[in-house]
């Protein structure tokens, strides 16, 4: 809506007018300071970088002739495709193992905790206040050559050498991940979990159910909705994690971040980087929609 | 308004609300505006920033500097010089930026810097006047574009005690299957790519052949399996080799004499095929905020106390004459230098400027091959 300052009072009524009847109107004149953060910080963003995945490097500058050249790249040189896989790969099981070993701290807080629950839950983000990357770098301290474990083990005698797979591989990406994102799982699951009704539990235990088959048959389906949040709350953001796969990855544990990363600083191709961005977030799309679809399918067959 | 005056309104309760309020407001203000009174303070007192190689952002470098200007500069860090041009073009500006000659040429053709007037600089007349001479350095009247600041060179730091050598040192550790998984290397293109073309045997001259491309990239892929990490931080390089992680990385001489002074048998090594040799500077961005205290950043680097430093703690070449008289040539030698830096650098091979064409593809090689492609 533009107010235009000298136009007729009579206008200028018939538009006050047509504002006070139009319900749109003002939905979208409440909504504006979102809608502008939205589309100046997401939709515009967004727009560029769809543009310049489709150029081409010059030089220091760029070819604006559009061309989905940068696209055929991504998808026939076998290098994108293998690290958009183990990025997949790395971060689904971090997922894996942040949501299951979550699981058990939200359960105890949202069932076994009856005073001081805040207390409880804020002491387990405790570690999530610091920075994401101390965390991470207090993860090479305990996994280095030097490290925590390596020297536990071995003053405890159990190994001859330091393990040299903890540091710079996969598996210190994923540990490192698993612990990160904690406090993205525990959240979700603990509030879907305290909203379950006690009586419930009770009907299933005076219907015969044991704690398993209670578990199985109640608990864990009404506590769905939480773990497919804190399933996405985790994928998305750790598939394109950058910084883990940096410090620890070695070069094996390089993801699809760091490659990103790459076109932008010494490789210096922009319009590929902006081309694998796009991939990579059309690739978590498609992920999460099927994703979706199954977790309905399988709530429909248990109702 | 009278604080005393208020005291007493409270004790004997007689404070209105009204005035309560103000007190309120005088305060919420006060504490508000305090923080940018405070920035507002700072931002008079700004200090150039230089853009440079981790490890050089120490106080040690900048003594008069600090003395004319109450502090050290502000420090921006980058890893490799590439990924520093990259930042600088999508707006970064900074006063004074630290590329090494190999990379000058492609940083000039960006017109994002400015030649420095070298009579504001009380060091020049010191400054070794071959260092000045290189190629494509003269901007105009005499005005160079980068004022050299450090040389030396890329070569092995390794293990006197874990290392076998037979015969001379030679880039071949590097390459030796027996340190499979003790290997570190240096992620930046610049060094990693220059060395691999002198153990593939290809000669600088020839280095933007097609030939000599796919020599050099056969050599890194067949290193690659033997690399435990890729890695531009100096400080991961040194202590992997001093705890043993590594037996064998590629590094500069910092390294190797940051590591002798903590008594770890290491030697900086001097392979027969050559080690890469360069030389550094500054220059000066064309927008730099603070001209004349990137004036004094370049000044008080080109000082003896700086080249003192950079020589006795670093083991690195330093462009101030005078640096190196209170050293002695067994001392210089020990750490591979001399006072005379054309020995050393005609000695080594020295990286030759290329095209940005030649150098995004290498980078963008060796990017692929280090990820195993």
């Amino acid at each position: 809506m533009v107010s235009v300052p000298d136009a007729a009072p009579v206008r200028r009524n018939r538009l006050t007018a047509w504002f006070r009847r139009s319900e749109a109107a003002q939905g979208y004149a409440l909504m504006s300071p979102t809608l502008v953060v939205l589309v100046v910080g997401i939709a515009v963003p967004l727009l560029i970088l769809i543009a310049m995945s489709m150029w081409t490097r010059d030089g220091f500058g760029f070819d604006m002739t559009p061309t989905f050249a940068n696209y055929e790249r991504a998808a026939t040189e076998p290098i994108f495709g293998t690290l958009l896989t183990r990025s997949f790969f790395v971060s689904g099981l971090a997922t894996f193992f942040t949501v299951l070993l979550c699981y058990p701290m939200a359960y105890y807080v949202a069932f076994h905790v009856h005073r001081n629950k805040m207390l409880w839950i804020v002491l387990m983000t405790l570690p999530f206040w610091t920075s994401y990357l101390l965390r991470v770098f207090a993860w090479r301290v305990i996994l280095g050559y030097e490290g925590v474990i390596n020297s536990a083990f071995l003053t405890a005698g159990w190994i001859e050498a330091p393990l040299e797979f903890l540091l710079y591989s996969q598996t210190a990406v994923i540990i490192t991940l698993a612990h990160a994102w904690a406090a993205f799982a525990i959240l979700p699951l603990y509030v879907s979990l305290e909203k379950i009704d006690k009586s419930l539990l009770e009907a299933a235990t005076d219907l015969g159910d044991g704690p398993f088959t209670r578990f199985m048959r109640i608990t864990l389906p009404l506590s769905m909705p939480g773990v497919i949040s804190a399933c996405f709350l985790i994928f998305i953001p750790t598939t394109g994690d950058y910084i883990t796969p940096a410090l620890l990855g070695g070069p094996d544990g390089v993801m699809i971040g760091n490659l990103i990363q790459l076109q932008f600083g010494p490789v210096n191709n922009w319009p590929m980087g902006s081309a694998l961005s796009i991939v990579l977030m059309a690739w978590i799309a498609a992920l999460a929609l099927v994703f979706l679809f199954l977790t309905r399918k399988a709530k429909d067959q248990l109702a | 308004m009278d604080v005393i005056d208020q005291l007493n309104a409270v004790k004997t309760g007689k404070l209105s609300r009204r005035a309560f309020q103000k007190t309120l407001l005088g305060a919420g203000i006060g504490i508000m505006t305090t923080p940018f009174a405070a920035s507002r303070a700072a931002a008079q007192d700004a200090q150039g920033t230089l853009f440079t190689w981790g490890g050089f952002d120490i106080p040690d470098l900048y003594t008069s500097y600090e003395a004319a200007n109450g502090a050290p500069p502000d420090f921006a860090v980058f890893g490799g010089a590439e990924d520093a041009l990259t930042r600088m073009r999508s707006g970064f500006v900074v006063d004074v930026a630290h590329p090494c000659h190999t990379d000058m040429v492609r940083w000039v053709q960006t017109g994002l810097f400015q030649p420095i007037d070298t009579s504001r600089l009380s060091n020049w007349g010191d400054v070794l006047p071959e260092l000045v001479a290189l190629e494509s350095n003269e901007a105009e009247n005499g005005m160079p574009w980068m004022v050299p600041f450090d040389w030396g060179g890329t070569s092995i730091t390794y293990r006197t005690d874990l290392v076998e050598i037979e015969g001379e040192e030679s880039w071949d550790i590097l390459w030796d299957e027996r340190y499979a998984g003790r290997i570190g290397m240096l992620a930046s293109g610049g060094d990693a790519w220059w060395c691999a073309a002198i153990k593939a045997g290809v000669p600088f001259d020839q280095i933007a052949t097609e030939m000599a491309f796919e020599k050099t990239s056969a050599a890194l892929r067949e290193q690659r399996p033997l690399v435990r990490v890729y890695t531009d931080d100096t400080t991961t390089l040194g202590q992997a080799l001093s705890s043993g992680e590594m037996v064998a990385a590629m590094t500069w001489n910092s390294t190797a004499v940051e590591l002798q002074a903590e008594e770890i048998p290491v030697r900086f090594a001097q392979p027969k095929e050559g080690a890469l040799t360069w030389v550094c500077g500054l220059m000066m961005h064309k927008d730099a905020p603070n001209p004349d205290r990137a004036y004094d950043i370049i000044d008080s680097m080109l000082s003896v106390e700086a080249g003192e430093f950079m020589i006795g703690a670093y083991g690195y070449g330093h462009s101030n004459a005078k640096s190196f008289e209170s050293f002695t040539d067994d001392e210089l030698q020990g750490l591979g230098l001399s006072a005379n830096p054309r020995e050393i650098l005609d000695a080594g091979q020295f990286s030759i400027p290329q095209e940005q064409e030649w150098e995004s593809r290498m980078n963008e090689t060796y990017e692929l091959i280090k990820a195993g492609f």
